[in-house]
């Protein structure tokens, strides 16, 4: 197995003709399998088999040719991230332009983003882009700051869960890429700074909603992004992410257990299943969808403490970014086509 | 009340240490020629002759009243509270009497003698370096310290009474002045001596930015804070922010990055003899983020640095390398 020559390729073509059997063979297993267990269409299990379904499609498409892709960008990282000049918060413009084909091959080839609304984002304004948390590692964030990075003169920042940070290697890494620990004092920070703020309301109730939750915000903390906003003259540009969710399918969270790592303990179909590599996120097909721009100019700026008034605003925004989730959602046809 | 210029008379605790000498010789060559009188043990020998010393003992439980009569004797109107320990002692109920009741009994003098002004010398360790501390901490910032450092918790601790005095004696201008990490070519302190070996013992996976404050800027933010006005706690440090690996590559060492685990557990015993405190006290400040608001010192005491983090580092590094080469 040659990771190196693209033109050599890993299995010969009688092995592949044979994987590809097999893999036919497996997933009318599966089909037969999920028709005898599961009942109503709507219920958890015929989420799955939808889901399962299209992931095999997906995979039968052409999966050696996108694994090997996947591969040759991975190993193009260098092992050892070395940091030359990193700005206040972190972020290592080097680190960037090394992920970038890794972040593009992401974007476009892995995920198939389909992207809409960036003409709403304004460009020259303080911006505070409010999305919907799918997922429990920040690949949404990641991905949103990668598609608006053309859009600012900076590279915008995206908030990440607190218990990334206690761990090793991760909170380096997320800095170097534009990750900064979720908490009031660095969103206004940011937006002092002129950088464009990628925020997740949602927090841990969002990453952790279990797969039949899916597409349904959760309460959106409590309000504090909104008295930010209003106090930093920000732009709140309301923003669906819909398709990370599937990434990894959450079908039970155990309390217990995240309370003893200190981290989220998650059971997807292939984690802890298949070791780390099923953390790998599955390459469902994402659609970002950007609203209209939320202006506050108007606003006393003395409502900032005012808790009714915040909730308000907080549930506006909220059922905002649940329009453009619910609209994305129904505009697609499937989840990995 | 807003002056610019230097107090008439000041009194400076901590005399022979790297904060006093420099002070010292700095406010010897003013053309104001303020009246300098310097307490501590003993008179460092640079500055033997040159000017007032009383030799008073922090810890002695009559020093509050010995430290009132020198100030009174010689009509101070500004006090440099800086006797505190470079590195960390191993005799931590010594240093604790010398760190915190020292600084209370420096403090009640200050109160009896009237003085206008009392600038303390203090760390912005008393932060803490913690995985939830927010990218920039201001000085509105709770001063967590560190569990498992005696010294930063005494510093805290004396922070913490500083700031009951202030609130007790409005009339006299507190300044603490709470720098990131002091480096340069004079000043000695633990983590300079981490630095200086040829691979440093670093925690495996961790990567904070870290500030530096040249020893020149810091003194310069000493003497702005006698010359001007501004109570409350202030946060120094030079500009930009660098991860410590780069600092380690600039300066050309080895890193040594051992897993937190193994680190606390086999560090135990050296970190307890050496400075009786367990490693994570140390390594935590490389660990975690503890980077530093500095707006006010910007804004209120007019402090700009001169050198960057990444000049103050290179200042440290270059005198090692003609250090070596003598």
């Amino acid at each position: 197995m040659n990771l190196d020559d693209p033109d050599q390729p890993w299995l010969d073509k009688q092995e592949i003709a044979e994987l590809r059997q097999a893999i036919a063979a497996l997933r009318r297993q599966l089909e037969s399998g999920f028709e005898q267990r599961t009942g109503a269409a709507d219920s958890l299990g015929g989420d799955l088999r939808g889901a399962g379904r299209r992931l095999l499609d997906r995979a039968t498409e052409d999966p050696i040719a996108l694994l090997r892709e996947l591969g040759r960008h991975l190993s193009l990282l260098p092992a050892r991230a070395s940091s030359a000049d990193v700005d206040e918060f972190g972020l290592d413009a080097a680190a960037v332009e090394r992920a970038r084909p890794l972040l593009d091959f992401l974007l476009e080839r892995w995920w198939r983003a389909s992207i809409s609304g960036l003409d709403l984002v304004p460009a020259g304004e303080r911006v505070m882009v409010v999305a919907n948390r799918s997922g429990v590692l920040p690949w949404d964030g990641l991905m949103l700051s990668h598609v608006l990075a053309r859009h600012f003169a900076e590279r915008p920042r995206f908030l990440v869960a607190d218990w990334l940070v206690h761990l090793p290697f991760v909170q380096s890494r997320l800095a170097a890429l534009g990750g900064v620990r979720a908490c009031a004092e660095n969103a206004r920070d940011l937006l002092k700074s002129g950088r464009c703020v990628i925020a997740f309301p949602e927090g841990q109730k969002g990453a952790l909603k279990l797969f039949h939750d899916r597409y349904r915000l959760q309460r959106f903390a409590r309000g504090g992004f909104v008295s930010i906003a209003l106090r930093e003259n920000a732009v709140i540009v309301p923003a669906a992410v819909v398709g990370a969710e599937e990434t990894y399918p959450v079908l039970y969270e155990s309390g217990f257990v995240s309370r003893l790592l200190g981290a989220p303990a998650l059971v997807t179909p292939t984690f802890p299943l298949l070791g780390p590599l099923g953390a790998v996120p599955l390459p469902s097909r994402w659609h970002i969808r950007f609203g209209e721009p939320m202006r506050l100019d108007a606003v006393d700026p003395a409502l900032a403490d005012d808790p009714l008034w915040v909730n308000r605003m907080t549930e506006q925004v909220r059922g905002r970014v649940q329009r453009l989730i619910d609209a994305e959602v129904r505009r697609r046809k499937s989840v990995f086509s | 009340m807003h002056s610019a210029a230097l107090p008439r008379s000041l009194a400076i605790t901590g005399l022979d240490t790297f904060v006093g000498v420099r002070l010292v010789e700095r406010l010897l060559r003013e053309p104001e020629q303020p009246r300098i009188v310097g307490i501590d043990l003993r008179v460092p020998r640079r500055l033997e002759g040159r000017i007032e010393f009383a030799r008073i003992d922090l810890t002695e439980p009559t020093a509050d009243s010995a430290v009132a009569e020198v100030l009174t004797k010689n009509a101070c109107d500004a006090v440099v509270h800086a006797a505190f320990f470079a590195r960390a002692f191993s005799d931590r109920s010594y240093a604790h009497e010398l760190e915190v009741i020292g600084s209370l009994h420096v403090m009640n003098a200050s109160a009896a003698a009237r003085v206008a002004k009392l600038v303390v010398t203090s760390t912005a360790q008393v932060y803490g370096a913690r995985p939830d501390n927010p990218n920039f901490l201001s000085e509105r910032h709770e001063l967590h310290g560190h569990p498992q450092s005696p010294t930063v918790q005494d510093r805290a601790e004396m922070e913490r009474l500083l700031e009951l005095f202030a609130k007790r004696h409005p009339q006299i201008t507190v300044t603490s002045l709470r720098p990131c990490w002091v480096v340069g070519p004079g000043i000695d302190s633990e983590v300079i001596r981490h630095f200086d070996r040829a691979r440093v013992t670093t925690t495996m996976g961790f990567e904070p930015l870290l500030q530096l404050l040249h020893e020149e800027d810091y003194l310069n933010a000493i003497e702005l804070a006698l010359r001007k006005d501004v109570p409350g706690p202030i946060n120094l440090a030079g500009s930009g922010a660098l991860p410590v690996s780069t600092l380690l590559r600039l300066a050309g060492k080895r890193r040594l990055a051992v897993p937190h685990p193994l680190l606390h557990r086999l560090g135990y015993l050296a970190s307890v003899w050496r400075a009786g405190a367990s490693p994570e006290g140390f390594y935590d400040y490389l660990r975690f983020l503890w980077v530093l608001d500095t707006q006010r010192a910007r804004d209120e005491l007019g402090f700009e640095p001169e050198y960057t983090t990444r000049e103050a580092w290179m200042s440290l590094v270059v005198s090692r390398r003609l250090r070596r080469y003598r």
